[in-house]
This record gives structure tokens, sequence and C-alpha cells, in this order.
């Protein structure tokens, strides 16, 4: 089996097919594409480029062998959840301490575009945006303002700036989720006045 | 009213392949390509993740490599498992067994009537 002549099909259908004929080549396709993904994980946890590669591997089978036991819906949730679980146990056995592993799979479901969309579809939510941008510390202002408004990447960003690239990432994920706090402050604070 | 407020609030952008990916982690992104990538790995936790420790690799030009080798060493692990399986089929087939233990029986038989007729 070649993994490009899947590539139109997604992680759902070939975790049907998978499910329906019980053929392991299925998940050795759905696994493939998040070797990448998984590499990047362990590394980050682990610190370690070989252990990171032996991460990889072991969560592979940890994956293979779980999905012969149970169904599972939301495959890449549930793929970083069984990543992060395992790193940490590596951690933890690492430093020699008692471990239990925390069974959940049940993933979280991936964030609910529906309520995201209720907010993209309200214009008035735009102008609470801007608004709240304002608001922000000038750091996150600036960061946020120039990555997503003027479109630049956080290399340009961080050259306009003088931020570190860590900096100028952490000025837009802070920025981004105080904004939302903000606007969801301020339609509170609306809604209460009517 | 800028349209790009609604990217904060977006989140619905496509998937990034791993070749991209690999370019990006490469610095061989064009600064649009980049903002891109950076826009969509904000939206991820995963990809988050997998990127913050990616950054970490000393030589990101081996991070192909490295995902060949692990691909191929999972391509082994689940085609095994299949020929195991094929081979349990057989064994759940005991009708291919008789059917081939009678072909046999006929043969002989045959063998023992033309000898015995030439004979005679």
């Amino acid at each position: 089996m070649k993994a490009d002549q899947f590539n139109h099909i997604t992680d759902q259908e070939l975790l049907q097919r998978f499910y329906a004929d019980h053929d392991n080549e299925w998940l050795g396709v759905l696994l493939q594409r998040y070797t990448l993904l998984l590499l990047g994980v362990s590394m980050k946890y682990l610190k370690n480029e070989e252990e990171a590669k032996d991460s990889v591997q072991q969560i592979f089978l940890k994956v293979i062998q779980e999905l012969q036991k149970y169904k599972v819906e939301y495959f890449k949730s549930w793929l970083y959840m069984v990543a992060k679980n395992h790193c940490l146990m590596r951690i933890r056995e690492k430093q020699g301490k008692i471990t239990a592993e925390i069974s959940d799979r049940l993933a979280a479901k991936p964030e609910e575009e529906s309520d995201r969309l209720t907010l993209l579809q309200n214009d008035h939510t735009l102008d609470l945006m801007e608004a709240a941008l304002k608001e922000l510390n000038p750091e996150q202002q600036q960061c946020v303002t120039l990555f997503y408004l003027q479109k630049k990447s956080y290399q340009e960003v961080g050259d306009e700036t003088g931020y570190s690239m860590l900096q100028v990432k952490s000025y837009i994920q802070n920025g981004k989720r105080n904004l939302k706090i903000l606007i969801e402050k301020k339609s509170a604070e609306e809604m209460n006045r009517k | 009213m800028p349209a790009n407020y609604k990217d904060i609030l977006s989140h619905l952008s496509t998937e990034i392949d791993q070749e991209t990916l690999l370019l990006y982690l490469q610095g061989k992104l064009s600064e649009d390509k980049k903002h891109e990538v950076e826009k969509h790995i904000l939206q991820d936790d995963f990809e988050d993740d997998a990127v913050d420790g990616l950054q970490e690799f000393k030589d990101k030009e081996q991070l192909q490599y490295m995902v060949e080798m692990l691909n191929r060493d999972l391509k082994k692990k689940t085609a095994k498992k299949k020929k195991l399986r094929e081979k349990m089929k057989y064994k759940d087939q005991p009708w291919l067994y008789i059917s081939l233990l009678i072909l046999i029986l006929l043969i002989v038989i045959s063998y023992i009537v033309i000898h015995r007729m030439l004979k005679g």
C-alpha cells in the first residue's frame, strides 16, 4: 500500500476501513500522516533526539494496540493525547516516580466551530474586537496587529519589533486569548445593560 | 473594518501537509507562506507543540530522513500482522484441505484402476 494513493481519504474514513476489515495497513497509512508531528511532540517533552525517535515507535505500537480494543471518534485529538501521555510517563519513569497513566480514550472534541462562526457572522463582534485590541498591552497589540492584520511572519514581526521569535509567538498567543476574553466580557456587559 | 479581524477568531484553515511543514522548519518558504503556516499552527495545539519540539532538532535537513525511517519501520509492523492474519485465514478454511485430500485420493484411485486395467 502506498500512502500517497490515499491522500484523498480522510482520517475518519481510514479508521472506518480499519474497523471494517481489521487490516493494520490502514493504520499504517493513517499514522504516517502524523509521524513528523509525533516526532516533534516527543522531542518537545523528552529533549533528546534518540529518545524522541524511540518514543514515536512506541506511540505507533500503543495506537495499533489500543485501536484494536475500542473505537476512536476524533483521531487527531486522541493521538495527541496518547502522545502527550506517553511522553509524560517516560519523564516520570526517568524521575523514578510511581506513575499512573491518565486513561481517557474519549479525547476532547475539536473546538466547536458553530460558536466561532456565530461570532464571526456578527459584525458587531468585529467592532468589539477593534475596541478590545486597543486594550491589549502594547507588546501584544503590536504583535497581533503585525501578524493578523498585516499578515507578517514571526520572523518579520521579530525584525520589526526587536523581539525574539519565542517572544513574538508568546505575545500573539496571549494576545489572541486576551482578545477573546475581552470580547466575551464586552458582549456580556452589553447584554446586561439591555 | 479590516476583514483580517476575522482571522483572529477563525478556525477554518486547511490542514498543512508534512512536506510544507518540513520546508517551513528548514526556512525554505516565502514570508507569505510562513505566515500561513504560523497562522495555522496557532490554531492547533498538537501542531504547535510539535513545531516547538521540531525546532529543537539540530539538523533540520535530517528530519525528512528520520521520518522516512520511522515510516519504514511502521510499514513493517503493520504488514507483518497482515501476513500473519492471512496465514490464520487458511487455518480457518478446512474445506480447502478436505478438497485437496479428495483430489489426491482420486488421483491415487485412478492410478490403481488404470494400472489394473492395463495388467488385465
